[in-house]
C-alpha cells in the first residue's frame, strides 16, 4: 500500500466521521424546523419555544460549517 | 483480448459524460442544506412573532346577539380578518365558546354536532371537544385555537387572548 493510498483511506475515514456528525446535525435541524412550524400554527405555543428552536438551529448550522471547514483544512494539510 | 478489457466493450461506461462531485462540492451542498433549514426556521419564527403582534392589536367584536343562537346551536363568523373563519357555539343558555374553524390537521372547516357535543372535521374524521376545543379522536394532535368569549349589552363578544 503506497503512502498516497494510505492517506486517501485515512481521509475517507475522517470524511465518514464528519458526514455522520453533519447528518446528525441536519436531522436535528429538521426536527427543530418541524417544532417551529407546529408552534407557529398553535396560538397557545410560547414564543420562547420558537426562539429556543431558532437558537439551537443556528448553533447546529454553525457546527455544520465548522465541521466542513475542519475537514477541508485537514484534507488540504495532508495533501 | 483479456477479459478485463472485454467487459468494457460489452458494457461501456461513458465516463466522460458522468458528473463527478468533489468532496468540497458535496460538503458545500450539506452546508447549504443546513443554511436552508435555518432560513426556514427563521421564516417560521418571524411569522409567529408577526402573529403575536397582530393578535395583540385586535379588539373585541360583537358577533351575535344573545337570543340569536339557541342552546345547542352554532354560528359562523370571521375574525379577526375576512380570511379567518371561526365558529361560535352555545353549549348551554349562558355558556358560549368560540374557536377557529380550521381543523388543525389539514385546515378543513369543522362543524358542530350538538348530539355528541363535538366539533367534527368531515375530511379525515377528526373530533374536537366542544367544551375546550381539545382534539379527542382522529388525525389532529393539536386542539382548535380558542377565542375569549364575553357577554355584555345583550351581545356575544369575542377576542383573541392577549
Amino acid at each position: 500500500m503506497t503512502a498516497k493510498t494510505r492517506l486517501r483511506l485515512r481521509m475517507q475515514v475522517v470524511l465518514h466521521m464528519v458526514m455522520a456528525f453533519v447528518v446528525a446535525l441536519l436531522m436535528a435541524q429538521l426536527w427543530l424546523f418541524t417544532v417551529t412550524l407546529e408552534a407557529m400554527e398553535s396560538r397557545e405555543a410560547s414564543v420562547s419555544i420558537v426562539m429556543a428552536a431558532l437558537a439551537f438551529s443556528a448553533l447546529a448550522c454553525a457546527a455544520v460549517w465548522a465541521l466542513i471547514r475542519f475537514f477541508l483544512r485537514a484534507e488540504a494539510q495532508q495533501m | 483480448m483479456p477479459d478485463s478489457v472485454r467487459w468494457k466493450e460489452d458494457f461501456p461506461v461513458p465516463s466522460a459524460e458522468d458528473s463527478y462531485a468533489t468532496r468540497r462540492e458535496f460538503t458545500k451542498f450539506l452546508g447549504l442544506t443546513s443554511v436552508a433549514f435555518l432560513a426556514g426556521t427563521c421564516a417560521a419564527v418571524a411569522r409567529k412573532l408577526w402573529e403575536q403582534v397582530t393578535a395583540k392589536a385586535t379588539t373585541a367584536v360583537a358577533v351575535a346577539s344573545l337570543d340569536e343562537i339557541p342552546a345547542g346551536g352554532s354560528k359562523l363568523f370571521r375574525y379577526p380578518t375576512e380570511n379567518d373563519a371561526c365558529i361560535l357555539l352555545r353549549l348551554a343558555p349562558e355558556k358560549f365558546v368560540a374557536f377557529n374553524q380550521n381543523c388543525t390537521h389539514l385546515n378543513c372547516p369543522v362543524h358542530f354536532e350538538a348530539e355528541s357535543s363535538q366539533l367534527v372535521c368531515p375530511c379525515h374524521h377528526g373530533f374536537f371537544s366542544a367544551e375546550d376545543g381539545k382534539a379527542v379522536a382522529g388525525p389532529p394532535r393539536r386542539g382548535l385555537n380558542a377565542l375569549t368569549v364575553s357577554l355584555r349589552d345583550g351581545q356575544v363578544w369575542v377576542q383573541h387572548d392577549s
